[in-house]
C-alpha cells in the first residue's frame, strides 16, 4: 500500500486514515464483546479496551510498513 | 493518656492498622492518586509534545489541567465535548482570520460576537455538553487571536494548536481511564442503592407520622439534588464504556420513575394531611378507611424484614408490589361498599385518597421493577424514550452572552488603542474565563479566585522559569523539579474551598511556565502576560458583579415564575411526553432556584413550597388529560359536550392562575374546578355507563377533587392570596 494518500489534493499519511478505521472497528468489536458478556471475565476492562485499539492499530498498519 | 491507648491497641495491632489503611485509602488515597495521575497525564503531554517537536508543548499541559477530573467518566466526557468544541472553533476561526484578517476592530467584535452566542449556548444547556459550548467559544478566541498576529501562516498554526490540545485530551484520557481508574458507573450503583432505601424510610416514616413538615421539606429539597446529580453522572457514565451504556436507558428511566413516585407519594401525603386538618366527621371516616392499606405499604418494600439492598432484593419487592396491586381494586371497592352505607360518608375523599393510592403502587412497582432489572446486561425496559428535559431561562443565558461579548469588546478596544504587547492573552483569556465562570454558581466569586490562584501561578512561575530552568538539564530532570509546583496546584482542585484557586493556579502557572523545547528568557514579556491575565480576570470578575450578577432576586423571581409556567406545559404540551418533560423540568428548575439562594433560607422554603404546588396541580392535570384521552369515541364523551367544555376551561384557568398568581384568578380557577366537577358528577347521574367507563369518569373526578383541595390547602403557597383578599374585603367592610 502507497505511504501517503491523496484527499482533496492534500498528501495524508496512510497509517492516519488506517487508524480511524482502527478506531471504529475496536468501536464495533467492543460493543460485541460487551453485548456477549465477555468483558465479566475481563480484569480491567479499560486497558482491554486500550490493548484491543493498539492491537487493531498496529494490524493495520502492518498492511503498511513491513 | 497516651501509653495506655498505645498498650491497649498492640495486642489488635494488625487489623487496626489494617482498618486505618484501608480507611486512608478510601479517602485521602483515593486524593494521593488522583494527585500523581494528574502529574503522569501532564508529563506524557509534555514529553510526547517535545518528541514530536510541537512548537508550544504548554498547550498540551495546560489541556491536561482543564480536562483532569478525578472520574475517568467526566474526564471521557469532558474531552469528548472538547475535541467536538475544539474542532466547531478551529473551523469558524479560520472564517473569520479569512473575512477579517486586516481589520482589527472588525475582528475582534466578531469573535466577541461568537464567544457571546458560545456563552449563551453554555448557559442554555446542562452538564458537559454545555462544556462543549464553552469550548467552542474560547477555543476559537485561543486559536483566532494569535494567529491573526500572523495571517499568513494562520492555518498551520491553527492546526498545530489542535493538534496540541488533542494530545493533551489523549493522553488525559489514557491515564484516568488505565490507571487505577474511578468508575461513576460504580457510584451510580451505590446511589441507586441509598436512594432506594432513602425513600423507602421515608416513604415508611410518613406513613406512620413521624415526619413533620420541616422534615419532609428537607427530605424532599434532597431528592431534588440527587434527581439532578443522578441525571449529570448517568450522562457522564455513558462515556465510560459499553456495560453504562447498556444501562443508560434504564438509569434515565429509574430517574424519571423516582421523581413521578416521589410526587405521587407527595400528593397522597397532602391529601391526608389536609383531611386530618378538616377535622370533620365525614374527614375522620375517609381517614380510618385509608389508612390500614398506608400500613401494608412498608412491609412490601422489604424482603423478609430486611431493607432491600441489591437488584435482586428489588425484583422481590417489585413481585410483592405487583401482587399487591392486583389485589387492591378489589378490597377497595369492598371498603367502599361498607362506607356507603354511612348516611354522611365523605366517598369523593375517599375515592381521590384510593386512586392516588393504586397510581402510587403502581409507580412504585414500576420504581422497583426498573431497579431490579439493572442486575442484568440486557433488558426489554432499556426501551425509554422519555429524556431528562433540563430548563434554563433564556433571558438569563442571554445575558451571560452579552456580558462575555461586552467584556471582550472592552479588552479589545483597549488593546488596540494601546497596542500593548500582551493584548492578545488579555483579550483571549477574558474570553476563556467568562465562558469557564459563568457555569459555577457563584461566578464573581469563581473568577476572583482565579485571579488569585494565577497572582500565585505568575510568582511561582517567575520562580521556576528564571531560577529553577537554568540550572537542569533533561527530561526527568524537568519533571522532576516542576513536579512540587504542579503537585501544590492540583491538591488545591481537590479541596472544594480552594477548587477556584487550584483551578486558575495549575492552567495559568502551565500557560505562563511551560517550557519550550527551546525556552525563550524573556522576563518582560513573562510580567507582561502574567499581568494580562489578572488584569483580564479582574475585569471579568466586574463584569459578573455589575452586569446583571446571576444572584440578583430578580433571575431567582425569573426562574419561580418558569416553575409555575411549567403548569401550563402540564395542560398544553403534547400528552406523549408530557410527564418526564414535566416533572424533570420542574425540579430542575428548583435545584437552579436553590443555588441562586444558598443562603436564603426563606426564599428556599418558599420555592419548595412552589414545586410542591405545581407538582400536584400539574400531575393532576396531566392524569386528567391521559384518562379524558383514552375515553372511548362516543357522543357523550366528544369534545364539544359540556363537561369537556368545563374540563378545558378549568386547565385554562389553571394556567392563567400559575402564569399569574393574583386573588381574582385564583377564585376563577376554584369557581371553574367546582364547575368542572358537577358536570362531570351530572354526566354520571345523566346516565348509566359501562362499569369501565364510569370508572374512568370517577377517576376524573378524583383529579378534579384532587385539583381543589390542592388550591384550598392553607399550606400552599396560594393560600395568601386567600389571605390578602380576606384583608381588602375586610378593609373595605371598614371603609362602609
Amino acid at each position: 500500500m502507497p505511504r501517503d494518500i491523496a484527499v482533496f489534493d492534500a498528501y495524508v499519511p496512510t497509517i492516519v486514515l488506517l487508524f480511524v478505521v482502527g478506531a471504529a472497528l475496536t468501536w464495533v468489536l467492543d460493543r460485541v464483546i460487551a453485548y456477549t458478556g465477555v468483558y465479566r471475565v475481563v480484569w480491567h476492562p479499560s486497558l482491554f479496551r486500550a490493548s484491543l485499539l493498539v492491537c487493531v492499530c498496529g494490524l493495520l498498519g502492518l498492511a503498511v510498513y513491513r | 493518656m497516651s501509653t495506655t491507648s498505645a498498650r491497649a491497641s498492640r495486642p489488635t495491632s494488625f487489623a487496626a492498622w489494617y482498618s486505618a489503611a484501608s480507611d486512608w485509602a478510601r479517602t485521602d488515597g483515593l486524593t494521593w492518586i488522583y494527585l500523581f495521575k494528574a502529574l503522569a497525564a501532564c508529563f506524557l503531554a509534555l514529553g510526547i509534545a517535545m518528541k514530536l517537536d510541537l512548537p508550544q508543548p504548554r498547550t498540551a499541559m495546560t489541556t491536561v489541567f482543564i480536562v483532569m477530573q478525578p472520574q475517568s467518566g467526566m474526564v471521557f466526557a469532558k474531552s469528548f465535548y472538547r475535541i467536538c468544541g475544539t474542532l466547531v472553533g478551529l473551523v469558524v476561526m479560520l472564517a473569520l482570520i479569512g473575512l477579517f484578517a486586516q481589520q482589527p476592530e472588525l475582528f475582534i467584535a466578531t469573535t466577541a460576537i461568537w464567544v457571546g452566542i458560545c456563552t449563551a449556548g453554555a448557559a442554555r444547556n446542562r452538564n458537559f455538553r454545555s462544556y462543549g459550548f464553552v469550548l467552542a467559544g474560547y477555543t476559537a478566541a485561543l486559536i483566532g487571536i494569535p494567529a491573526s498576529q500572523h495571517p499568513d501562516g494562520a492555518f498551520l498554526a491553527a492546526l498545530t494548536r489542535v493538534a496540541e490540545v488533542v494530545l493533551g485530551i489523549v493522553c488525559a484520557g489514557a491515564v484516568s481511564g488505565l490507571v487505577f481508574p474511578q468508575f461513576a458507573g460504580l457510584q451510580m450503583r451505590g446511589a441507586v442503592r441509598a436512594r432506594f432505601s432513602a425513600f423507602v424510610d421515608y416513604v415508611s416514616a410518613s406513613l406512620a407520622g413521624r415526619n413533620d413538615r420541616a422534615q419532609i421539606e428537607a427530605t424532599n429539597a434532597r431528592f431534588v439534588a440527587d434527581i439532578v446529580g443522578f441525571e449529570a453522572a448517568r450522562s457522564v457514565a455513558v462515556f465510560e464504556g459499553p456495560d453504562s451504556r447498556m444501562r443508560g436507558g434504564r438509569l434515565a428511566r429509574l430517574n424519571s420513575e423516582f421523581m413521578t413516585a416521589s410526587t405521587r407519594f407527595h400528593a397522597l401525603h397532602q391529601l391526608m394531611n389536609r383531611l386530618r386538618e378538616a377535622g370533620t366527621h365525614g374527614a375522620a371516616i375517609a381517614i380510618d378507611a385509608l389508612e390500614p392499606y398506608f400500613r401494608e405499604i412498608a412491609p412490601l418494600l422489604a424482603k423478609s424484614g430486611e431493607p432491600v439492598l441489591s437488584a435482586a432484593d428489588a425484583a422481590h419487592a417489585a413481585a410483592q408490589l405487583d401482587a399487591y396491586k392486583a389485589e387492591l381494586p378489589r378490597r377497595v371497592r369492598a371498603t367502599r361498599a361498607a362506607l356507603e352505607v354511612h348516611p354522611d360518608a365523605p366517598l369523593l375523599d375517599f375515592d381521590t385518597g384510593a386512586e392516588l393510592l393504586y397510581r402510587f403502587i403502581d409507580d412504585l412497582h414500576a420504581y422497583a421493577a426498573t431497579y431490579a432489572s439493572l442486575a442484568v446486561d440486557t433488558h426489554e425496559r432499556e426501551r425509554w424514550v422519555e429524556r431528562y428535559e433540563p430548563k434554563t431561562n433564556a433571558i438569563a443565558a442571554g445575558v451571560a452572552g452579552l456580558r462575555a461579548a461586552l467584556v471582550m469588546m472592552v479588552l479589545g478596544a483597549f488593546w488596540i488603542a494601546t497596542a500593548w504587547p500582551s493584548g492578545s492573552t488579555l483579550t483571549l483569556n477574558a474570553a476563556a474565563v467568562c465562558a469557564l465562570a459563568s457555569s459555577s454558581p457563584d461566578p464573581k466569586r469563581t473568577v476572583f479566585q482565579m485571579a488569585g490562584g494565577t497572582l500565585a501561578a505568575s510568582a511561582m512561575g517567575l520562580l521556576a522559569v528564571y531560577g529553577v530552568f537554568p540550572r537542569i538539564d533533561g527530561f526527568p530532570l524537568l519533571c522532576a523539579t516542576l513536579a512540587p509546583f504542579l503537585l501544590l496546584g492540583v491538591f488545591m482542585t481537590t479541596r472544594p474551598a480552594l477548587a477556584g484557586y487550584g483551578v486558575g493556579y495549575c492552567i495559568f502557572f502551565c500557560f505562563l511556565a511551560g517550557p519550550d523545547n527551546v525556552v525563550h528568557y524573556d522576563p518582560s514579556s513573562f510580567i507582561n502576560d502574567a499581568m494580562a491575565l489578572v488584569l483580564s480576570m479582574l475585569v471579568s470578575s466586574v463584569a459578573f458583579a455589575v452586569l446583571l450578577p446571576p444572584s440578583t432576586p430578580w433571575l431567582r423571581n425569573r426562574l419561580l415564575a418558569d416553575l409555575r409556567r411549567q403548569v401550563v406545559l402540564a395542560s398544553r404540551a403534547h400528552l406523549a411526553r408530557v410527564r418526564s418533560r414535566f416533572e424533570s423540568g420542574a425540579r430542575d428548575l428548583m435545584f437552579q432556584i436553590d443555588a441562586l439562594a444558598q443562603d436564603d433560607p426563606a426564599a428556599r422554603r418558599d420555592t419548595l413550597r412552589w414545586l410542591f404546588s405545581v407538582l400536584e396541580v400539574g400531575n393532576a392535570v396531566i392524569d386528567l388529560r391521559r384518562e379524558v384521552a383514552t375515553l372511548p369515541a362516543e357522543a357523550r364523551y366528544a369534545n364539544t359536550m359540556a363537561w369537556r367544555v368545563s374540563l378545558r376551561a378549568m386547565c385554562d384557568a389553571l394556567s392563567a392562575l400559575f402564569e399569574r398568581p393574583r386573588a381574582e384568578r385564583l377564585d376563577r380557577a376554584l369557581a371553574a374546578t367546582v364547575d368542572a366537577i358537577s358536570a362531570v358528577q351530572s354526566l354520571l347521574v345523566a346516565f348509566a355507563p359501562p362499569r369501565e367507563e364510569r370508572h374512568q369518569l370517577q377517576r376524573v373526578l378524583s383529579q378534579l377533587h384532587f385539583i381543589r383541595t390542592a388550591l384550598l390547602d392553607p399550606q400552599s403557597p396560594l393560600a395568601p392570596l386567600t389571605a390578602a383578599r380576606a384583608d381588602a374585603s375586610e378593609g373595605v367592610a371598614h371603609a362602609a
